[in-house]
């Protein structure tokens, strides 16, 4: 969460902040990005699926259209245009002609075909993956799926597909197409409620109704769990919604303002930051809010994030060198370490092979200062750093998806608040995406 | 009366035969000068008179000059002939021999060696032999022909090789993506260019199941330590290459070319 919006309360514990003077970071505006080795991306090509039935043909379209933008989102592909492909529909292994792929103008090294038809009331898709330039075993993988006949299945059965593909040829990665993105909707000045999506967007829909201000989403490493902060009588409070039960269950609330919740990658331990004793501090507690005890005593620290690789180290946002800056600790306290050299940071999260640290920062923050708050990626063991947002309008909120190669955001053009939308992009900067309309804020991402 | 005495008029005026001796000699020395002068330019050219025939050069036109006609080619030069000799006739020929005949050396017909009675195996025992306990399933290690995977990145060539042939030719895309994925972890930059220029590293290592590497060790050293070392980081950064489509696991040789653009 943001100091600026932080309750009043919180800002006067914050008046205990600590004073120390972290040494002078080197920061550098190079490091290692997966695409920076000059190596090239795997060229495959997407051929339209045959229908074999013509009420199959009602899906077709859903479906060709989100298995092409699935491959396209991973960042991992070089997808051959459709008008470079050529203008074939094969349904099966005998019906495709490999050497048409594979030559100029598509020159694809791998084709992904397949039909759709209806079957006994039941959508049944086979998809099948050749390699266009092995001639003598073409085949790495067929695969058949069958659910209700819906627009909506249509969609899930080509994320599945996507993500086998992506699974197969992306060095074991599990895809991503199959994940959601938690969010706060603006309903209304004082009604903000969680809401769920798709990866790309789609299928958006509201998780709770409880009538006031909720923030900060973050569900649980088995999505069985949505933990967030929601504005009550004394302040802001965590609850925990169950997806599985579909309603608020149990939490303890205590006295001080509790906000930013956040899962270590077990599920067993929930860090958040309450001021609950004072000044606003890092706690852990289980799942269940039970056995908290605090990780920080220097006053104004939220946002803690867990690495998702390791479970044992914490980033969190600071203060107690006035303007906010990131740290990183041990999961028991210990060993905290600064990261940002000066501005102003917020919303860290952990890359999920534990490398990078994604946050929001505004560098050259203060009166009359030229700063913008922008999406910044930093390597952890070498405090480098990249910005990754520019010119964008005001950014927030940054957060990792599960394979590691995309980063959601919220992004204001204006810096507007009822603006502010969710975007997604590559975590090197580039295939920017706006995935809501205006209203929409502080994604997160499901871990699987 | 005055004490001068006055000398007498007879030994005063005895002057005039010795001026005209004087104006005499005066005049001859005159004329002789100006003979002498007008003598001897008598006898010298006077310059910038305007005469033709001295102290100018003249000039007349003519219609050509008068050039050496050119001689005419000697016929028989001995340095420079006009005409080319022609090649001196080539040996006659000598008559070759005829090939022998493959009938014209006797081969000495091979004598059969005596048949031996064949040896006959020892019985296997009766009782079952175990099977030498082997972690790895047998499906590496029969290379014969290597089928080889290159992809091109910054700065250099990297070059995969699966030793099992079979694996190799069925599962093509998995090559590739070894291939893919290890270049893309290998940051050339992390190699010197001056020591490591055109210089190539082979590592060897094995694939597990689940698709990670393992056992990486270097095969052929570069001879620059840090395109050894870049290389190693390389197959480091990997977590997983994916499953593999079947086996146990594969033997994966990999080589880095380094030649800077």
């Amino acid at each position: 969460m943001r100091f600026t919006r932080a309750p009043r309360s919180l800002l006067a514990a914050a008046v205990l902040a600590c004073v120390s003077i972290a040494p002078a970071l080197q920061a550098q505006d190079w490091f290692h990005l997966e695409t920076s080795s000059g190596a090239e991306r795997l060229r495959i090509a997407v051929a339209d699926f045959k229908p074999l039935t013509p009420d199959a043909a009602a899906y077709k379209q859903t479906f060709d259209t989100t298995l092409f933008a699935d491959l396209t989102a991973a960042g991992l592909f070089d997808i051959v245009s459709k008008d470079m492909a050529p203008q074939t529909t094969p349904g099966f292994p005998a019906e495709i002609n490999l050497s048409a792929w594979s030559a100029a103008p598509s020159s694809a090294a791998m084709v992904a075909f397949g039909n759709i038809k209806l079957l006994n009331n039941h959508l049944v898709v086979s998809g099948f993956l050749d390699d266009a330039k092995n001639a003598q075993y073409p085949q790495i993988f067929t695969k058949q799926y069958t659910d209700e006949p819906s627009e909506d299945s249509a969609r899930q059965i080509a994320h599945r597909f996507a993500d086998e593909i992506i699974f197969r040829l992306g060095g074991g990665v599990a895809g991503i197409a199959e994940t959601k993105i938690y969010y706060i909707k603006l309903l209304g000045p004082n009604d903000k409620e969680v809401y769920e999506m798709d990866y790309d967007g789609a299928n958006q829909h509201a998780i709770t109704h409880i009538g006031t201000v909720a923030m900060s989403p973050r569900v649980s490493p088995d999505n069985s769990r949505l933990a967030f902060s929601a504005l009550g009588t004394y302040g802001f409070q965590i609850k925990m919604f169950s997806l599985l039960l579909n309603r608020i269950i149990n939490f303890p609330s205590t006295g001080g303002a509790d906000s930013s919740p956040a899962w270590s990658p077990s599920g067993q331990q929930l860090a958040f930051s309450s001021a609950r004793t004072g000044p606003s501090e890092i706690w852990v507690s289980d799942p269940e809010g039970n056995i908290a005890h605090k990780l920080t005593s220097f006053g104004r620290s939220s946002s803690p994030s867990w690495n998702p690789k390791t479970g044992a180290q914490i980033a969190f946002i600071c203060g107690r060198s006035n303007e906010p800056q990131v740290y990183i600790m041990d999961a028991d306290g210990s060993g905290v370490q600064r990261l940002t050299d000066g501005g102003y940071a917020t919303s860290p999260s952990w890359s999920p092979n534990g490398q990078f640290l994604t946050f929001a920062w505004d560098r050259k923050y203060g009166p009359g200062a030229p700063g913008g708050q922008d999406i910044y990626v930093m390597e952890i063991a070498t405090k480098k750093w990249i910005q990754l947002t520019h010119d964008g309008g005001r950014c927030d909120f940054p957060v990792w998806s599960p394979d590691g190669r995309h980063i959601v955001y919220a992004n204001s053009p204006d810096g507007r608040q009822e603006h502010t939308r969710i975007m997604s992009m590559l975590a090197d900067g580039t295939q920017k995406k706006v995935l809501t309309g205006p209203g929409a804020d502080m994604p997160n991402w499901s871990w699987k | 009366m005055s004490s001068y005495a006055t000398t007498p008029d007879s030994q005063d005026d005895y002057f005039g035969s010795g001026l005209a001796g004087a104006v005499v000699l005066h005049v001859v020395i005159a004329a002789t000068i100006i003979a002498a002068a007008f003598l001897t330019h008598l006898h010298h050219n006077s310059w910038g008179e305007n005469a033709s025939s001295v102290g100018a050069i003249q000039a007349s036109m003519v219609p050509a000059i008068p050039l050496p006609t050119r001689a005419a080619p000697v016929a028989n030069s001995v340095l420079t002939p006009d005409t080319v000799s022609a090649a001196p006739a080539p040996p006659p020929k000598e008559a070759t021999q005829p090939p022998p005949k493959p009938t014209d050396i006797e081969i000495k017909a091979k004598t059969l060696p005596a048949k031996v009675a064949p040896v006959t195996a020892p019985a296997p025992p009766k009782h079952p032999q175990p099977t030498p306990d082997t972690s790895k399933a047998s499906t590496g290690e029969q290379a014969t022909q290597l089928p080889q995977s290159i992809s091109q990145v910054k700065n250099g060539t990297a070059t995969v090789t699966i030793q099992d042939r079979a694996f190799g030719d069925r599962y093509g895309y998995y090559r590739q993506i070894v291939s893919r994925i290890v270049a893309q972890n290998w940051y050339t930059q992390e190699a010197d260019p001056r020591s490591s220029q055109g210089k190539s590293v082979t590592l060897i290592f094995d694939i597990e199941r689940d698709g990670t590497p393992a056992n990486v060790r270097i095969e052929t050293k570069s001879g620059s330590s840090t395109l050894d070392t870049s290389a190693l980081r390389a197959l480091q950064r990997v977590d997983g290459f994916g499953p593999l489509p079947a086996g146990d696991h594969v033997t994966v040789e990999y080589t880095f070319d380094y030649h800077q653009q």
